[in-house]
Formats: C-alpha cells, structure tokens, sequence
C-alpha cells in the first residue's frame, strides 16, 4: 500500500521529473481531453502505448505497473463484455449457454472497445503524471492554477499524515493478528472496526499536536504555498511542442473519421 | 406469438447478461475497486455535466471550512486528520463472503457523522483525487461524477440518516449503522445511475440501470451491512475511548 500510494519514484532524476509540474499538468489535462472525446480507437491506444513505454522506460516496478493497471483492465473487459450483448443491433455471433441465449452485437462490440481504449488511455496519462511529479509539487501548480486555497491546504495535511496514520494502523493491525484477532468471522469484524476507532482517535490526537507544532512554526490559519517562477524557455517550448502534438493528433482522428 | 417469443427472448438476455456481468464481478482481483468510475468511461458531456452538479456542493462545503477555521485555528487541521483517517479505513480491504473477495468500506457516512456532510464532500474531493492520481482508482475526468456519488449522495444519505434515526430516538449505536449502511448504499445507487446514464448508448436506461446495480449486489449488499457495522464500532470505540473528542465533532450534540 505503501509504496503502491507513495511518491518516492517522484523524486527520481530524469527528463521527465525535471519539466515545470504546470506544463506537465496542462500537458497531462490536454491528453486527457483528446483521449475522451476520442471516436476511434486508435488514438486512445497510441496515447496508453506511448505513457506505458515511458514508464516501463523510466524503470518504474512491473509489479506496481501491473497493480495499477488491474483495476482498469478489469473494468475494460466488464465494460466490453456489457456494451457487446447489451447494446446494438447487427448480430455478429450468438451461443447458447444453460438454456440462455446470448448474442453479440457489432455496435456494441464496437463501443465497448472504444470505451475500453479510453480508459486505457486516460489512466496511462494520469499514471505517467503520477510517477515523474512528487504531490507537492502538483499541489503548487494547483495553486498556481487558482484552485481554492483552503481545499488545497486540507490536501497537502490529508496527503502528509495519511503516511503517518497508515504506519500506526499496519502496527495496530500486526498486533490484532498476533493476538488472533483476525480468526474468526466475529472477530475479525469487532478487530476491524476496533481499528478504524483507533485510527480516528489517533488522527485526533495527532490533529491536536500537529496544530501545536503548526502555531510555534507561526501558523495562523492560512498555510503559505512557495510561489511558482515563471515558465523557462525550455519548459515553454515542451508545452507548445506537446500541445500543438496532441491537437494535430485530435485533428488528423477527427479527420479520418469524416 | 412472435411478438411473445421476442419480449422472452430479450428478457432471457437481460438475466443472462445480469448473471454474466456478476459473475465477471465477483471474480476481479481483491481489492475490488468497484466503488468509483474509472477514468475515461464518461462522455466529455457527462463528465462536464457531473463537475458542474459536484463544483456547487464543494463551494459549500469550503464556505463552510473558511467560516469554522476563522471560529478555530486548529479547525483546518482537525478535518485534515479526520480526513486522512477515513481514508486510511476506506482503503483497508475487507472481506465481502457472499462474493468471495476483498472489497473496502467508503468511509463517508463515518466522516459525515464527524465532521458534518459539507465538510465530507470536500474531504471526499480530495481523497478522490488523490486516489485518483496515486492508486489509479477513478479519475480526473471521472472526478466530479465520483464526488456526486461517494461524496454528495454518500455524506448527506448517511449523516441524513444518522439525524432521522436520532430525533426517532433510536440508540447512537444503530443509527450510525444506518447511516454506514444507507451511505454505502446511496453510493452505489448513484454511481449506478452515472453509468448507466451515460452507457445505455440506443439501449434502453432503465434496463442498463437495473441491469448494473443487480450487478453490484452480490458485493455490495454485504459490504453496505459491513460498512454499517464498521460504522457504529468506530463510533462506539471513539466515544468509549476519548468521549470529549466526540463532543467537538459534527455529531457532538446527537451522538
């Protein structure tokens, strides 16, 4: 979970880490949009194959690539499998199985796959944002771009102590299992549900010291975020190369598809 | 009698599919990440559409954060705490029998029962963000549906609930499991209604949406009875441990 959710990769050096995090974040938001409002396949498949490239590149864990990708891949053929038998009209092939007939349909096949290539395609894009911008960082060009500051400040605390009260409950968990707390049904439920109480409790706690320490360090209800310099030559460049780069490849999809 | 056969016909497949999609359910990979649409399955339209229904409940509930933490310095950090403690529960994996895998509470109807419904959205905003950056479980093109269904319907179903039950004067004990269980419920109610409201295509909604959230049943059933349970033993630890922590809390006054 740890490092499934952590940063650390972040603060690798490369190419990719070194970009301006607002240029990658309107890099990353332009990408998106091409590839959701996509109308054929292969542009959300050659933006999933570029993202995946560069990440298996920048040497990232093939078991974390692979957990992160489960969840989408799952959803991807649920999704195929729905918009096939469920949607359309020209039958490509029908079987029966139990008495139950099942017939699928081109149109369906046809947008569930389409729907399945988005996805893959959106979640590389956010993937491969995730694993060359540490969160601050992404949180500072938030708040360059406008985003409320309160909303911000409660992320960077949420972000910063979900590490600290994740170590307390993986203890708190080791010692319910050592004292068999997880045997049976019953108990694993009233272990559980002791264990999220504690969790609480102690955020509270830690919520109560964390603002001590905040105020000795000259808090007084607003959080100060470090300005942003203004985009460098070469950071301006790589947003106008990737962005003319994405719209020339919504444009030439949009095209072929008139 | 065509006619007959026909309606037969589609409606064997409607049970089929039903029964299909279950079964692909039930056997994805523990944790299942059922709970939040996944990024690029909306429609730009129904992606824009679900940010603009989220974006007003967010403003909402930051009023409401700017005008308490203005009353109480330490209120930013308090909801911040609380925040990164739901989280952490809904992301501990739990065991859902009836499916035979792992699946995780949502943690709102919690959240909404300490820290009041508005507060909750925007807590829920953020964890979904970051989920959806860091676990590549929903999205940032799916955020504004997420936020409606786990934050909106999640918080104001359960905290609604946890205030009903109270002013019925049923125990704390069942009404927070009221309001884990309805909250959890109402969350897959919506997310239900998102997908199926932007997938049915030239199909017919209401046979896409009875269709998903039969589909969600045999995890989400359970899970819902566990998140009430999850809910109230929470609740019962906190009050039993450090009662004047309670007090502080949006349901200070019921609990």
């Amino acid at each position: 979970m740890f490092d499934l959710f952590s940063d650390i990769f972040t603060y690798r050096d490369n190419a990719l880490a070194r970009i301006d995090p607002r240029a990658k974040l309107a890099i990353a938001l332009a990408a998106l949009v091409a590839v959701v409002t996509a109308e054929r396949i292969v542009l959300p498949l050659c933006v999933f194959g570029l993202c995946l490239g560069t990440v298996v590149g920048l040497r990232i864990p093939a078991k974390l690539i692979a957990v992160r990708l489960a969840a989408p891949l799952s959803i991807v053929a649920v999704l195929v499998v729905l918009q096939t038998f469920l949607t359309g009209a020209t039958p490509i092939f029908a079987f029966t199985l139990a008495g139950w007939e099942f017939t699928a349909k081109a149109e369906g096949l046809r947008q569930g796959m389409l729907l399945g290539a988005r996805v893959l395609g959106a979640v590389s894009v956010v993937f491969l944002l995730s694993v060359v911008t540490p969160a601050h960082r992404i949180f500072q060009a938030l708040r360059w771009f406008r985003l409320s500051r309160n909303w911000l400040e409660i992320a960077v605390l949420m972000y910063r102590y979900i590490f600290v009260l994740m170590e307390s409950a993986a203890d708190l968990a080791a010692a319910q299992k050592l004292r068999l707390g997880y045997t049976t049904k019953g108990r694993a439920l009233r272990s559980f549900t002791a264990l999220a109480g504690a969790t609480i409790v102690h955020s509270l706690e830690q919520a109560e010291r964390t603002h001590n320490a905040m105020r000795l360090r000259g808090y007084r209800g607003v959080m100060p975020f470090g300005p942003l310099p203004a985009l460098g030559r070469r950071d301006r460049m790589i947003l106008a190369f990737c962005l003319a780069g994405i719209a020339s490849a919504r444009l030439l999809e949009w095209g072929a598809g008139r | 009698m065509i006619m007959h056969r026909r309606k037969k016909s589609a409606r064997i497949r409607r049970v089929a599919a039903v029964i299909a999609t279950a079964g692909i359910l039930t056997a994805l990979p523990a944790p299942a990440f059922a709970m939040h649409i996944s990024e690029g399955i909306l429609p730009a339209p129904w992606a824009l559409f679900w940010y603009a229904v989220a974006l007003p409940f967010v403003a909402w509930g930051l009023r409401d954060l700017r005008r308490r933490s203005e009353e109480l310095l330490w209120f930013k950090p308090f909801v911040s705490l609380v925040g990164a403690a739901v989280f952490l529960i809904s992301c501990m994996p739990i065991p859902v029998p009836t499916a035979g895998t792992c699946s995780h509470p949502a943690g709102t109807g919690l959240a909404a029962i300490l820290i009041g419904p508005g507060l909750t959205v925007v807590v829920a905003s953020i964890a979904l963000t970051l989920q959806a950056l860091f676990l590549a479980h929903g999205g940032l093109t799916t955020l504004g549906a997420n936020i409606v269904s786990m934050g909106v319907a999640g918080a104001y179903v359960g905290y609604g609930a946890y205030l009903v039950a109270r002013h019925l004067g049923l125990p704390w004990a069942v009404a927070a499991f009221l309001a884990g269980l309805l909250s959890d419920w109402a969350t897959y109610a919506m997310t239900s209604l998102e997908l199926a409201a932007a997938l049915h295509g030239d199909g017919s909604f209401s046979a896409m949406l009875s269709l998903i959230l039969l589909a969600f049943v045999p995890t989400q059933l359970p899970l819902g009875i566990l998140e009430g349970f999850i809910c109230a033993g929470a609740l019962k630890f906190v009050r039993s441990r450090k009662p004047e922590l309670i007090r502080a809390t949006a349901a200070g006054g019921a609990a």
